[in-house]
């Protein structure tokens, strides 16, 4: 199985050379070197039916129909021992603790830009910047209650920051249903391991949840809500609305009185106290941002700002998203925590600067440039792979529009081998743990794997043909006395 | 060591249900049940044609035509094809085959069982957070199941009837034991119920039509071969024998299918089990008020309680029977208005 697989010059998560497996995961590579290929192809045909039968699919745009796709899922699960989850696990926290700061700042003192930390001009201009969170004051003074860091490791295997997703970030579902997954097709992997487990996660977010509710001292009402059935995550949506128990609603379920908000139900209007909510800033209220959303509700806002309700995220946390912003990070863990980051960020240039617009206009060819408020791998430009005539064409955009766009050199990922009919193929991946804010940091002990499967390719994006693995956090090895 | 218990007794109040899930859950079981009345009736009418098609040509035309006004859907629509390829291959299709096609797996068609079933999904997966597990996984085999019959169709039309039915009871039987027996329970009775009502209110008008206009000329055994097929039409055949020894008396099968009182298939039997379900759900949402489709369940099924054959037969049977699909699509409306628009 293994015995043509190459490790092509990047870090490979298994093999610290040709032939010779990495420690923690030499068990792994024994079982599956047993298997001969039809016990693959049955346990993956087992995973395939188990998702689609459960209805795990995700909805691709642009068919009349809507296609409805199962994620492909690769049955080899990614292990990350305990120390190098250790680093991961603190940097996490250090990182969600002084975001927050940073958003309550923003929204408030603004010290980080009195003090010309970050230049005003680069938060003003940010898209998603919300001038009417300016001021408000918001429940615990938690803004991103749930985020969805992108790690990448390097040539050599340093784990760095790529992203945070600040706002709604999706696919904990998958991690989730991954673990079931893998736990019913190949139960006996598992028998070597001890594996860190993550079904607590939905307790943990309403756990969350409840903390942010300005109703003190009464049972509050949690729901979530969606976009609808029709949005491409709806199946998340729906997931953890039944893991925690509670509703599933959509704007149209909505009703604002009196500052409230109010959900239609059979026996009439009930109060809402708290709402994860997975809609874009955007679409949440058309009397304040964009008067064409069907998918809001009238008046959330104001109840919001009132502090009748809570929104989890925060309204306004996506200009900790902006990609002109995240440079930045690193400076804000100085500024507000005193401390030295734990993970590190991919350097990045920001055409805003002239130096930097300068230096990225004449190495086109071997950068990354990306749109600063794009997702999903939209809007970038792969200066390395990309035509003559392309690279022209970035260059006059980026020369029109600075401040939207950043350029990174080019990150070689790690890779992973990955199930190719009867073999083993290298395959780029990354990493997005979840963190939890609420009471304290709570990091996920694991996330989502996600594959590049096309050879070659560094984009791991579902949209882009990406595939998951279940990713294994272990236990630390007991130390012997 | 004593632990406070006090706390896992504390009376709460009865969750709130999203209208626009009640809304969902109602149709969602009204869908899987009609699904599952269109393969029954599907089922059986080629099995009659079967058995009798060649017997009674006349019937035949006609027996296709019943279907489809039970069915409330129109003529298939005429094949084109402008290409002409397909051309011979149609004209060769029986036209039985093509109407069992269209009532199957058309999109076209409303009430296909495809789209029955793809629309129960719909409502399905709009409520997973609702509704249990297993009955979203059943339910969304069900639909993938369906999905991929087209195939097999032509070697066993019964087998994919069949598949639905069993599907069905199923789905019945998983709200019956995962879900609590709450508001979002009764919704689904509610719906599967008046579902039930109106379907077998509609086999019986049109049959009584069709085949008391064709009396006279059928002899005496096809004319049971029929009236066997209308009960098994209503999943009742078996029930009716145990009761009824003999031939096969219309006015009989009618009163059997409309007054029966303890069997799950009778109108009478479904009009109180949904009258129980709404006045369940007005209990525990509303606890003071008057409902309205309470109210018209309630009175229909008093009257169907005190009701002599003599009844039924003066208005005529196709009659009686509409009289009845009025009551409960008055019922429908008003839940409706009462419980899913606020």
């Amino acid at each position: 199985m293994f015995d043509q697989y190459e490790v092509n010059g990047v870090f490979d998560e298994m093999f610290a050379e040709r032939g010779q497996a990495r420690p923690h995961y030499a068990a792994v590579t024994r079982r599956l070197a047993k298997l001969n290929p039809a016990a693959l192809d049955r346990r993956r045909r087992m995973a395939d039916v188990s998702f689609r039968n459960q209805g795990i699919t995700f909805t691709v745009y642009g068919d009349a129909r809507g296609v409805e796709k199962t994620f492909p899922f690769d049955l080899v699960p990614r292990i990350i021992p305990a120390n190098e989850w250790d680093v991961i696990e603190r940097g996490l926290e250090q990182r969600i603790t002084a975001l927050n700061l940073f958003c309550r700042d923003i929204y408030h003192e603004q010290s980080i830009l009195k003090e010309r930390v970050i230049p005003p001009e680069l938060i003003y201009g940010a898209k998603m910047f919300r001038r009417e969170m300016i001021g408000v004051d918001v429940p615990r003074d938690v803004y991103i209650h749930i985020c969805g860091t992108d790690l990448i490791r390097d040539r050599d295997g340093r784990y760095l920051v790529l992203e945070d997703n600040g706002r709604t970030p999706s696919g904990v579902s998958y991690v989730l249903e991954n673990r079931a997954v893998m736990k019913r097709v190949s139960p006996s992997m598992f028998s070597a391991y001890r594996v860190r487990a993550i079904e607590d996660y939905p307790y943990n977010l309403l756990r969350c949840l409840r903390y942010v509710s300005p109703a003190r001292g009464e049972e509050p009402t949690i729901v979530v809500m969606t976009p609808g059935i029709y949005n491409s995550a709806y199946f998340e949506h729906s997931f953890l609305a039944r893991q925690m128990g509670v509703e599933l609603v959509e704007g149209s379920d909505l009703v604002i009185e009196n500052g409230f908000v109010y959900m239609r139900t059979t026996a009439g209007l009930r109060k809402i106290d708290v709402i994860y909510r997975r809609v874009d800033d955007d679409f949440l209220d058309p009397l304040c941002f964009r008067p064409d959303s069907m998918l809001g509700v009238a008046g959330l806002m104001n109840a919001y700002r009132l502090g009748n309700v809570a929104l989890v995220n925060a309204a306004g946390t996506g200009v900790a998203d902006d990609k002109a912003v995240y440079p930045y990070v690193p400076e804000m863990i100085r500024f507000y925590l005193k401390q030295e980051p734990i993970l590190h960020n991919v350097p990045t240039h920001i055409c805003a600067r002239a130096e930097d617009r300068q230096y990225v206009l004449e190495h086109l060819h071997e950068l990354v440039v990306k749109s600063t408020n794009e997702s999903g791998g939209y809007g970038m430009l792969m200066g390395h792979q990309a035509t003559a005539e392309e690279r022209a064409e970035f260059a006059e955009k980026i020369k029109h529009d600075p401040r939207n766009f950043i350029a990174q050199p080019v990150v070689e990922l790690s890779q992973h081998p990955t199930l190719f009919d009867d073999h083993f193929e290298g395959r780029r991946v990354d990493l997005r743990p979840y963190i939890l804010y609420g009471e304290k940091a709570i990091v996920m002990p694991g996330g989502l794997t996600r594959v590049a499967l096309r050879k070659g390719s560094l984009v791991v994006n579902s949209s882009q043909g990406g595939g998951s693995k279940d990713t294994w956090v272990l236990e630390e090895e007991p130390t012997a006395t | 060591m004593s632990t406070d218990t006090s706390k896992f007794f504390v009376t709460r109040p009865p969750r709130p249900m999203l209208a626009r899930d009640a809304d969902s859950v109602y149709w969602m079981s009204r869908y899987v049940e009609r699904a599952e009345h269109i393969a029954r009736i599907l089922l059986v009418n080629s099995n009659l044609l079967i058995d009798v098609g060649d017997l009674a040509p006349e019937l035949q035309e006609r027996q296709w035509q019943s279907l489809m006004s039970i069915m409330r859907v129109g003529e298939p629509p005429p094949v084109t094809d402008p290409v002409g390829v397909l051309a011979t291959a149609m004209t060769e299709t029986p036209a039985p085959h093509r109407v069992a096609q269209y009532m199957t797996f058309s999109t076209d068609n409303p009430n296909s069982l495809f789209n029955c079933i793809s629309r129960a999904r719909e409502n399905a997966r709009g409520v997973r957070e609702t509704i249990s597990a297993e009955m979203w996984e059943n339910l969304n085999t069900l639909y993938w199941t369906l999905r991929d019959a087209p195939a097999r169709f032509d070697e066993s039309p019964e087998d994919v009837y069949r598949q639905m039915m069993i599907g069905s009871m199923l789905f019945q039987g998983l709200s019956d034991q995962t879900l609590q027996h709450d508001q979002r329970w009764h919704f689904t009775q509610l719906g599967k119920f008046l579902e039930r009502i109106d379907v077998t209110a509609r086999v019986i008008a049109t049959k009584f039509t069709l085949l008391k206009s064709l009396e006279s000329k059928l002899e005496a055994p096809i004319r049971n071969i029929h009236w066997m097929s209308v009960l098994r039409s209503c999943c009742s055949i078996e029930a009716y024998r145990r009761n009824n020894i003999g031939d096969m008396e219309p006015v009989r099968v009618a009163t059997f299918l409309i007054l029966e009182p303890d069997f799950p298939r009778s109108i009478r039997f479904c009009v109180t089990q949904a009258h129980d379900a709404i006045a369940s759900i007005r209990a525990e949402v509303h606890p003071q008020a008057i409902d309205p489709a309470e109210r018209a369940l309630g009175r229909l099924k008093t009257q169907l309680e005190y009701a002599e054959a003599s009844e039924i037969l003066r208005p005529g049977v196709p009659q009686y029977c509409e009289r009845i699909q009025q009551d409960i699509l008055e019922a429908a409306m008003a839940i409706q208005a009462t419980y899913f628009l606020h």
